[in-house]
């Protein structure tokens, strides 16, 4: 117990004496973890975005003006029963026929047509919503069936084809580069961090072996390194979420142009704060812990 | 108390350092051990404090076989010497008071027992008003004098002394030795390795004197000769 706190105190000893070397360290921490919190805030507005995108992305199923109420129920309910489906909405004829006449208020040949058909000559329309946007061609060939066939009329999905598809391929290469970005950054960090913590130590090699020569133990040298790993970690998250919500009080009412849904940065961080400070802290303190036993393990055989 | 049996060091590349030397040190006994540089001298300091290991032979102190010591043990063996060196070896980011009490702290001396004993030390080598120094804010004598007060503050029955007088000027080498003189009446073993000849003449002692790694002669009250 008395070695633990002696380790303690020197780590603090260490730090306060050393205090260029142990600013600058936290300072690399800080900006590695900036630029991991950017990409992660890129990431959730790219997702944000393409989910806004999906959002918009429906596939309208129109049926005859003379099919009968519970049939085209039965379709609804066929349709609802598909896991990948999220939402469908059976707007009835009366509906459709509002919304074209509002859509078109501001031409009279169109409201005349209509009056002299002199019936509504629209029928319900099955407006579905799926979870991904490939998931509508499996529905629109689902209903492709005898039993459906002569109550459907139409289905919008063919001109949406192409666009979901492109969609598709858009969303999953932004996904894989998020990914690929992630990892050659984290590789890239954990490189500036090694190097960083192995040249704090080197600059510390004639001391480690002085140490040694007066009969310290490993652990009691090692001790307070690690503890000021430990310390510089806590240091660097705290002020890198200090920065980050600073900056996103700055950002956030941009987004709330781009994005009606009313999505806020700052929400997300609040709301995931445990779990994205805990990651980042258990990741720093991984990173500077292992990279401070490495740099030590060679100064250490005096 | 320090015994070599056969001791042979061969370092990578087959230059010998050490050739079958054979050595007895008694309790209490103040040894000079002479040579030219190369002859061994280091080598020999290094395998008293494990920094090296013998490649032949057997190597005891205090009846410790030391030769294949295993690296968790090597500082239980370092806290039962004091260990002196030309360079100094002090840590420049802690004070004097520090520097003497880490070798203490290590050992897991009581906070009481350290500000009861650091003190004492410090009086002892005549630095008693600089314990709150830092070493690059002392003369070379005043660092040796640290050194020798952290060697000294375990109370060590061994102080391994390599050239401790290699950078001080006349005045201060005659202070240092007279501290080791000091500390040898209290029945503490010296072993000091040195190029200066008036030190060991002075001093009247046993000496070793090695040549290309051999123990060439060994005299109770030796004369430097080479």
């Amino acid at each position: 117990m008395l070695a633990f706190w002696r380790i303690i105190k020197f780590a603090f000893q260490d730090m306060g004496r050393n205090i260029g070397m142990s600013f600058m360290t936290i300072f690399i921490l800080i900006l590695m973890l900036l630029s991991i919190n950017m990409l992660m805030a890129v990431d959730r507005l790219t997702q944000e975005s393409v989910s806004l995108v999906k959002d918009q992305i429906n596939v309208s199923i129109y049926v005859v003006p003379d099919a009968k109420e519970d049939d085209v129920k039965k379709v609804r309910d066929y349709i609802n029963s598909f896991p990948e489906v999220i939402n469908v909405d059976l707007i009835s004829k009366e509906k459709v026929l509002e919304s074209f006449q509002t859509r078109h208020e501001l031409s009279p040949e169109i409201a005349e047509a209509l009056k002299e058909l002199g019936e509504n000559p629209f029928g319900p329309t099955i407006v579905v919503k799926t979870r991904e946007p490939g998931d509508y061609k499996k529905i629109i060939s689902a209903l492709d069936v005898p039993e459906f066939d002569p109550m459907i009329e139409a289905k919008s999905f063919d001109g949406h084809e192409e666009a979901i598809t492109r969609l598709q391929n858009i969303t999953n290469r932004i996904e894989r580069m998020g990914l690929g970005l992630s990892v050659i950054f984290a590789v890239i960090s954990f490189l500036i961090i090694f190097h960083t913590i192995r040249v704090a130590i080197y600059t510390q090699r004639i001391e480690i072996s002085i140490k040694r020569l007066v009969g310290a133990s490993s652990w009691f040298i090692r001790g307070p390194y690690l503890v000021e790993s430990v310390i510089y970690s806590f240091v660097s998250v705290a002020v890198t979420f200090a920065l980050v919500f600073f900056a996103l009080r700055w950002v956030d009412p941009y987004l709330g142009v781009v994005f009606p849904n009313g999505f806020s940065l700052t929400n997300y961080y609040k709301s995931s704060i445990l779990f994205l400070v805990g990651i980042q802290l258990f990741a720093v303190i991984v990173l500077t812990v292992l990279t401070s036993m490495l740099a030590m393990r060679r100064q250490l055989k005096v | 108390m320090i015994k070599l049996h056969g001791v042979t060091k061969i370092y990578p590349g087959s230059s010998v350092a050490l050739r079958d030397v054979n050595l007895h040190i008694e309790a209490g006994e103040f040894v000079s051990i002479v040579g030219q540089s190369g002859t061994g001298k280091t080598t020999l300091i290094k395998l008293l404090i494990a920094e090296e290991k013998p490649t032949k032979g057997r190597l005891e102190i205090g009846g410790w076989d030391i030769s294949s010591i295993s690296n968790s043990q090597i500082p239980y063996l370092r806290r039962q010497l004091g260990v002196i060196f030309q360079d100094f070896k002090l840590l420049n980011r802690k004070t004097v008071f520090e520097n003497v009490s880490f070798a203490l702290e290590v050992a897991g001396e009581s906070r009481h027992r350290i500000h009861e004993l650091v003190p004492q030390v410090l009086e002892i080598v005549g630095l008693g008003s600089k314990s709150t120094r830092y070493p690059d804010q002392l003369s070379g004598g005043e660092q040796q004098r640290v050194v020798i007060a952290r060697s000294l503050v375990h109370r060590p029955k061994i102080i391994v002394a390599d050239e401790p007088t290699g950078n001080l000027d006349s005045i201060n080498t005659e202070e240092i030795i007279g501290i080791l003189k000091k500390i040898n009446e209290f029945g503490t073993t010296i072993l000091l390795v040195t190029h200066n000849r008036e030190v060991v003449n002075h001093l009247r002692r046993r000496v070793i004197t090695l040549h290309d790694g051999q123990v060439v002669s060994d005299e109770q009250s030796g004369k430097y000769v080479l």
